[in-house]
């Protein structure tokens, strides 16, 4: 009755959604010809989502990617990126189908200018005109709107707007729009308590990173390979450095006990990391065969150490106060545990969300502490089974499938709020 | 298509062009869009902190060099103020001159304190990273020794 009721009040349309225009302006006008022709299904929901660097392989970029997967069919979704990109990479990458999706490249000549690889926006500041408006701008085309950038400079323009905030890295200072997003999600405890700090408001949602490098069957033999997996950050924040130190000590120093073991240091690199320089000529001083660096290696190769290695180091967070620093999740943790490897982790930001001292893993504080929890499981196999599969067990609250429900859950609420005009609610 | 279909997509071409029209994201969104924030110091972390300090040395660098602006200097009144404000400037040109030797001092004496901030500021941050390696090198040693020692005491029992 409602759809024929609205169907037939074509004038009646034109002119309220004239009148918005005269009296709002043109957003409010197109939000109302937009809910109205929902209400009546002339077309299915439109959604975009946005990050400004899809162009790299990253974890945050992973984690709205599989959303976009996981809600394809509930819109038309566009995935909005500064740089060209393409379907493949996304395959390549991560495994995605997303060939349902439309690619737009929004550039921003102020970062064209610049000449950079990675779009700063922290080189944006109240002295220079905000280059993300032109995001913003798009924004307002479509029925949704997905931020997944670390970016809050984007005011969001669609009538429902969802900010996916992997962690608060600035202040509200100049360009600063999180609060203007109907709805902020976030993939941890850790990043919500800091929303709070920082932006002085809770988050809408929790919704945990999904991880998926589970064996396909049951995991091989383990051999003696400790493995960390993390990108080779110029700034070197994920420590590799301070692990590889530690572990050319104890090879020095404990060469009984460690001298069977090897050190394997996996993750992505941008060409010309005088970090990754650095750490290569470390590892050149290594007894040989004892260290190996693997820089952008396919994922299958990735998954194969996966399986093979027993034992995981993460320091990342260690010697730094700053909450930025600190590991907002651990991804790479939950895909070591998913594999049956024993994690032992710097006790801080949300790894403690992930594992459980001495019951799935171990939560350390400094390299010695990583040193003496390593020693001790170097010495017992049986130890390193028994809590590898306890890492296994607790992975599974990470898992993909788990992350893809609840992301429909979400986007279903959306859905059902397009076609009202009531604000959504804070379930937090 | 029918009426109303096309209706609604007379409408959204008609909006698409005023859109395009408007230049300002204020005037699309119907409201006011930027704020002022006060910057919380007390709660900043120490990269915080370090960004903020190297940003106000910046900004105290140029204040190293400032120099009073006989620019600026203007008469209010009507018919008389040209000739006030040229005789005031005149004035203050020949002040100046004779604080220029004082000023240049103060100058060389502003710069040095600011070039001496950056470079303690430098270097006692450098120096701490080093003794937190140091630090974290004799507790992994020590760890080694003591895994050492039960290990030769195991074996002696």
């Amino acid at each position: 009755m409602k759809k024929t009721r609205e169907a037939a009040s074509g004038p009646e349309l034109a002119a309220a959604v004239r009148g918005l225009l005269r009296r709002r302006g043109v957003q409010a006008a197109a939000d109302e010809l937009a809910r109205r022709e929902l209400r009546l299904g002339l077309r299915r929901p439109t959604l975009a989502v946005y990050d400004h660097a899809f162009h790299f392989i990253g974890g945050a970029q992973k984690y709205g990617l599989t959303l976009t997967s996981a809600i394809q069919d509930l819109f038309r979704v566009t995935i909005l990126t500064n740089r060209p990109i393409g379907q493949r990479e996304f395959r390549e990458w991560y495994g995605l189908d997303l060939s349902s999706c439309e690619i737009k490249v929004v550039p921003l000549p102020f970062f064209e200018k610049l000449k950079v690889v990675h779009l700063d926006p922290s080189f944006v500041t109240r002295e220079v005109e905000n280059p993300f408006h032109r995001v913003s701008r798009e924004s307002g085309r479509y029925d949704v709107f997905v931020n997944n950038s670390m970016n809050e400079m984007v005011y969001p323009l669609a009538r429902e707007s969802v900010l996916v905030c992997h962690f608060p890295e600035r202040r509200p200072k100049s360009y600063f729009y999180a609060d203007d997003y109907t709805r902020v999600v976030c993939n941890s405890r850790y990043t919500a308590e800091w929303i709070e700090k920082k932006w002085k408001f809770a988050p809408h949602r929790l919704l945990y990173p999904p991880v998926d490098m589970e064996t396909d069957g049951a995991a091989g033999p383990k051999k003696k390979i400790i493995l960390s997996v993390a990108r080779f950050e110029p700034g070197g924040f994920k420590r590799q450095r301070e692990m590889l130190a530690a572990f050319l000590r104890l090879c020095r120093a404990r060469p009984g006990v460690a001298g069977e073991w090897k050190f394997v240091l996996a993750g992505g690199s941008n060409p010309g990391n005088a970090y990754l320089a650095d750490l290569s000529d470390l590892a050149a001083s290594a007894p040989a065969g004892s260290v190996e660096l693997r820089v952008n290696i396919p994922a299958v190769e990735l998954r194969a150490l996966y399986r093979e290695a027993a034992v995981f180091w993460h320091m990342c967070g260690l010697m730094q106060e700053d909450p930025g620093e600190t590991e907002h999740f651990g991804m790479t943790v939950v895909e070591a545990m998913q594999n049956g490897i024993v994690p032992i982790v710097y006790d801080g930001g949300g790894l403690p969300e992930i594992v459980d001292d001495g019951i799935n893993g171990f939560r350390v504080r400094s390299t010695a502490a990583l040193l003496e929890r390593t020693l001790a499981l170097m010495r017992d196999s049986g130890k390193r089974t028994s809590f590898g599969r306890a890492a296994e067990e607790k992975s599974r609250m990470f898992s993909r499938s788990v992350f893809e429900a609840s992301a429909r859950t979400i986007f279903s609420e959306i859905l059902e709020s397009l076609r009202s005009a009531a604000p959504p609610a804070r379930d937090r | 298509m029918n009426e109303l279909e096309k209706e609604i997509q007379a409408l959204k071409d008609e909006l698409d062009r005023k859109r395009e029209e408007i230049d300002d994201l204020k005037k699309l969104a119907g409201r006011e869009i930027d704020r002022t924030f006060e910057a919380p110091l007390e709660e900043f972390s120490d990269r915080e902190l370090d960004v903020y300090l190297k940003d106000e040395l910046s900004a105290i660098n140029d204040l190293a060099a400032s120099r009073p602006d006989i620019r600026a200097v203007a008469s209010a009144r009507k018919t008389l103020g040209r000739p006030i404000a040229l005789l005031k400037r005149k004035l203050l040109e020949t002040t100046f001159i004779q604080l220029d030797v004082f000023l240049d001092k103060q100058i060389k004496f502003n710069k040095q304190a600011v070039t001496l901030l950056r470079v303690l500021h430098r270097r006692l941050t450098e120096r701490v990273k080093a003794l937190e390696d140091r630090i974290a090198g004799l507790e992994e040693e020590t760890v080694l020794l003591r895994d050492r020692i039960n290990e030769i005491a195991a074996r002696q029992k």
